[in-house]
């Protein structure tokens, strides 16, 4: 399958894709906006975030916020091997990372195969992807990392940027009144 | 024009670095001009101050020839031909002259800007130059001075705010420079071009001591070296300890030197003001003059460049809201020229830099009026609050809008930016006010931004780090005390430490981290902290090191939870996040109002820790002939503030001259003081233990280490103690003669005996350490 893919790519204007794989779904980011991968780490959890972010991260001398995208999907909690994924923002302010389930490999895909999201998508979705690439062996759906900014998602405020636990220590303390 | 390079042209990089030195060295020329200008104003007669303009001038000229800065040099040479005539006393000072050099300062500023954002001098504006240097011309050959065009003094002030960016601001003001329009200039744009525009040259470099260069390339040097050893030990090896140790004396030192490199003196940041304050004050048409304290603090280059802006604004503030009109002072009975006063000191391992003036200060009904309005707080929340707390409203975002900041006669416009930018270096700002009498505003920022002392604590299976400062003490509650220490006012829980009742907040319960039901079934710790005048105890499950840590930025979705203020690795290599003390209080609704429940503390936050000290008394058991003569088991108390050490001495070191027990203490002797006779029963008792006992069994005695205080000054004696029982606040009785001049102190329920020549420093109700004599 990859060297069908591979072959199709050697036919022109192609970019190369790092697809990854996240729960039963394909996702592919361009190589170039990707600056490095990360093998399996866990990440220090930062209590009271908002659920997507999965916590922060020593790298290079920073600390890195990363995403995860399980949370953004509306995926259960996984243990076990991740990866990393550390992305600059264009205007080299704004560093983070992307936790996805792994990375599957390279591949070339001509930029013709690319399709907008369709219309019937919902808001999350519509938010998250940037269209799919149409691969022989399925669909791979394009993510733009700016669209994954941890400052965008939460202006977006459709990935409940509102903190869980502040609202059941709310409720917990009314409870204790009562 | 300039000089030809026969041969070769100079290659491009060369001449890009050369550009750039030029650049630096000229900033730092003006700004010395500045600053000798506006002296020069005051000391008309200072030749030195005229040969220091006259360098900064030459020198500039002198580099632009070979450059081929034409523009520039133009300039430069009518200013040094004006300059010359100065010097050479063909002219007075007068402040038309000054205006002048001022103004020929702007162009010579403004050109170089325009070099080093495009590289080359622009031609656009060419035309001001030559209107310039026939006025610089004039000035020089006494003929008649032509009035400043309105636009270039008007754009003066607005220069220094945006440099490099400036045109547009520039240009509304010097079409309608009336008050108000200026005004409204001044808040909508300011902050945010000053935060936008890039850093200009001058903030990217720094002057360095060779010798501090030195000593870090020594300690560099060293660092390698130690390295190589490392690498080539093996595991396990002898002298691992040893390299340890080494890599953490040159790791420290060369931390200390590279601090110290970075350390410059506050009065860098104060020198463009004099020139500030006198361009805004001629714009508003006030009489301001500004005062400096504490130039010499020396604060880290990072953290300067952090203050700068805010700085300005405060300073453009107390000028432009502060201080009323001339006419207004008079009619108040106040001195027509009002102060300006820049002060910067270290107070508890924290620079504080305060602007006070001494204008018509802000109305905190107007300020709440605001707030309602802007539906920032309840008019119900509006009457509950305190004064301080409504003046802290002005630094809320969206206080003020460009929009209605002419219609404001207070401050607040853009105070939320302030505010931030404080904030970001983890600092914090506060603002007083005393209406009719000035305003103070104050910028506490850390030393150092990098490195901060901390106690790591575990709280629901997670590292924190809480920040020393914060930190007053910390209480042990052992486990068949747990349930007890925890008592409940409706909701709040409560814990009565020395008879003052603290808020409790769980730490897990509060982020929401799993916690055991039976949390208060085992043992747990109480940090008292305190911060911007909330004290509470924080629970915790444990606690670790304290360690120095590296704080580090969070992104800004993550500060916005507010209750964290970085992060940093700790030495085991995994991530903390570090608290913010006062936020986790503010989250909890532990609200610095809340104090009044607090029995013996009061709310000033830096005096609590004090007063706390002077309640509090050293409570210890005597020998037992004190106990004899009825004093309760020979318990005696000391106020804690005579009390400086408790220490343990082996009875070894405590050596007899001529029968008088001394002790060799930090290089001087020390008198020890021993009523219970503690030290013989030691010995005695060492003594029978020795003769069965091969093992030497090292006996030691508790020694108070007190300051006696005495006619002429003070003095330190020991004072040997069977042992320390306890610190708590304590009451003085009066003095009565029943009692026989002895002096008696409630302590802890029980009258106890104060130690007597320590009664007179007694003078509040105090706390005391109890101890027993043997």
């Amino acid at each position: 399958m990859r060297s069908a893919e591979l072959k199709e790519a050697d036919a022109g204007d192609a970019v190369p894709i790092c697809s990854l794989r996240v729960g039963n779904g394909l996702y592919g980011i361009e190589t170039r906006q990707i600056r490095e991968v990360l093998g399996t780490t866990v990440p220090r959890r930062v209590p009271l975030a908002p659920v997507y972010i999965a916590g922060v991260l020593p790298y290079r001398g920073e600390v890195l916020t990363t995403v995860s995208f399980r949370a953004l999907l509306g995926l259960e909690k996984r243990d076990g091997a991740n990866c990393v994924l550390v992305f600059d923002d264009e205007g080299n302010e704004e560093r983070f990372g992307l936790i996805v389930d792994g990375v599957v490999g390279v591949i070339a895909v001509q930029q013709n195969a690319l399709e907008a999201n369709p219309s019937g998508l919902d808001a999350r979705s519509q938010e998250l992807f940037d269209g799919a690439y149409k691969l022989p062996s399925g669909l791979m759906v394009r993510l733009d990392p700016q669209r994954l900014r941890p400052s965008r998602l939460a202006e977006s405020g459709l990935f409940g940027s509102e903190s869980g636990p502040h609202g059941r220590l709310k409720q917990e303390r009314q409870g204790e009144q009562r | 024009m300039g000089l030809k390079v026969v041969g070769q042209e100079p290659d491009k990089g060369d001449v890009e670095d050369l550009t750039k030195e030029f650049l630096a060295e000229s900033q730092e020329g003006l700004e010395r001009m500045e600053l000798c200008l506006t002296q020069l104003e005051k000391k008309p007669d200072d030749e030195e101050l005229v040969a220091e303009i006259f360098r900064a001038v030459h020198t500039i000229k002198g580099t632009t020839g070979f450059l081929g800065f034409g523009r520039l040099e133009k300039l430069a040479h009518a200013g040094e031909s004006l300059l010359g005539a100065l010097r050479d006393h063909r002219l007075a000072v007068s402040t038309e002259l000054i205006s002048g050099l001022l103004e020929l300062m702007d162009g010579l500023r403004g050109i170089l800007q325009t070099i080093e954002v495009t590289g080359t001098e622009g031609e656009r504006t060419s035309d001001n130059d030559s209107a310039l240097i026939a006025r610089l011309l004039d000035l020089r050959d006494g003929g008649p001075v032509a009035k400043a065009a309105p636009a270039s003094q008007n754009r003066a002030p607005f220069d220094k705010f945006s440099p490099g960016t400036s045109t547009n601001v520039a240009q509304c003001s010097s079409q309608s420079p009336s008050h108000d329009e200026v005004l409204s200039a001044l808040p909508a744009a300011a902050p945010g071009v000053a935060m936008a525009a890039a850093p200009s040259m001058q903030d990217k470099t720094l002057r360095i001591d060779v010798d501090v260069l030195n000593r870090m390339m020594n300690l560099v040097g060293d660092l390698v070296l130690t390295r190589n050893q490392i690498l080539r030990s093996k595991p396990g090896a002898e002298n691992f300890p040893e390299l340890a140790r080494r890599l953490d004396s040159v790791t420290a030192e060369l931390r200390e030197s590279v601090m110290l490199a970075r350390m410059q003196p506050v009065g860098y940041l104060f020198r463009k003001f004099p020139r500030l304050v006198r361009d805004l004050a001629a714009t508003c048409g006030r009489q301001v003059r500004i005062e400096f304290e504490g130039q010499d603090t020396g604060l880290d280059k990072s953290l300067i460049e952090a203050v700068r802006d805010p700085l300005t604004h405060a300073v453009r503030n107390a000028v432009d809201h502060g201080i009323e009109p001339p006419q207004e002072r008079i009619e108040t009975g106040k001195p027509v020229e009002g102060v300006v006063r820049l002060r910067a000191y270290h107070q508890s391992g924290s620079i504080v830099i305060e602007v006070s003036d001494d204008g018509a200060g802000i109305s905190t009904e107007h300020v709440l009026h605001m707030a309602t309005e802007r539906g920032l707080v309840t008019s119900e929340q509006a009457a509950s609050m305190t004064q301080h707390e409504a003046l802290q409203l002005v630094f809320v975002a969206g206080f003020s809008t460009a929009k209605q900041v002419t219609s404001i006669s207070g401050r607040g416009m853009g105070m939320d930016v302030v505010r931030t930018n404080v904030e970001r270096v983890g600092g914090s700002v506060e603002l007083e006010s005393q209406l009719g009498s000035g305003t103070t505003l104050r910028m506490r920022v850390p030393l150092t931004l990098a490195i901060v002392p901390a106690l790591v604590v575990r709280s629901g299976g997670e590292s924190f780090a809480l920040p020393q400062n914060s930190l007053v003490e910390l209480v042990y509650v052992p486990r068949h005390e747990a349930e007890q220490a925890v008592e409940r006012m409706g909701t709040t829980e409560l814990y009565r430490l020395r008879e003052s009742l603290l808020p409790l907040v769980w730490l897990d319960r509060l982020l929401g981290l799993e916690h055991s039901a039976d949390a208060e079934k085992h043992d747990f710790y109480i940090a008292v902290v305190e911060s911007e005048g909330c004290r509470f105890g924080l629970v915790v499950d444990d606690l670790k090191a304290p360690e120095e840590i590296v704080v580090k930025p969070l992104s800004s979705e993550l500060r916005e939870i507010g209750v964290f203020s970085g992060a940093t690795v700790l030495g085991n290599g995994t991530l903390a996040l570090i608290l913010d003390v006062a936020a986790t209080g503010a989250r909890a609704g532990v609200h610095p109002a809340e104090e009044g429940i607090v029995v013996d503390a009061k709310p000033a936050e830096d005096e609590t820790a004090r007063i706390e000290m002077e309640n509090s008394m050293v409570i210890y058991e005597t020998g037992e002939h004190m106990s004899s003569q009825g004093g309760d088991s020979g318990r005696m108390a000391m106020p804690l503030s005579a009390v400086e050490r408790i220490e343990s001495v082996p009875l070894s070191e405590i050596e007899y001259a001529s029968g008088r027990a001394v002790l060799q203490y930090r290089g001087e002797l020390l008198p020890l003081e021993d009523d219970g006779n503690v030290l013989r029963a030691l010995a005695e008792a060492e003594a029978t233990a020795s003769v069965g006992d091969a093992q030497k069994d090292v006996r030691t005695a508790t020694v108070l280490i007190c300051l006696r205080p005495e006619a002429h000054g003070a003095r330190r004696v020991g004072m040997v103690v069977r042992r320390v029982l306890d610190v708590s606040a304590g009451r003085l009785l009066a003095a009565d003669a029943a009692a026989s001049g002895e002096q008696l102190a409630i302590v802890k329920d029980r009258v106890t005996t104060v130690h007597r020549g320590f009664a007179q420093q007694a003078g509040k109700p105090r706390t005391a350490v109890l101890m027993e004599v043997a």
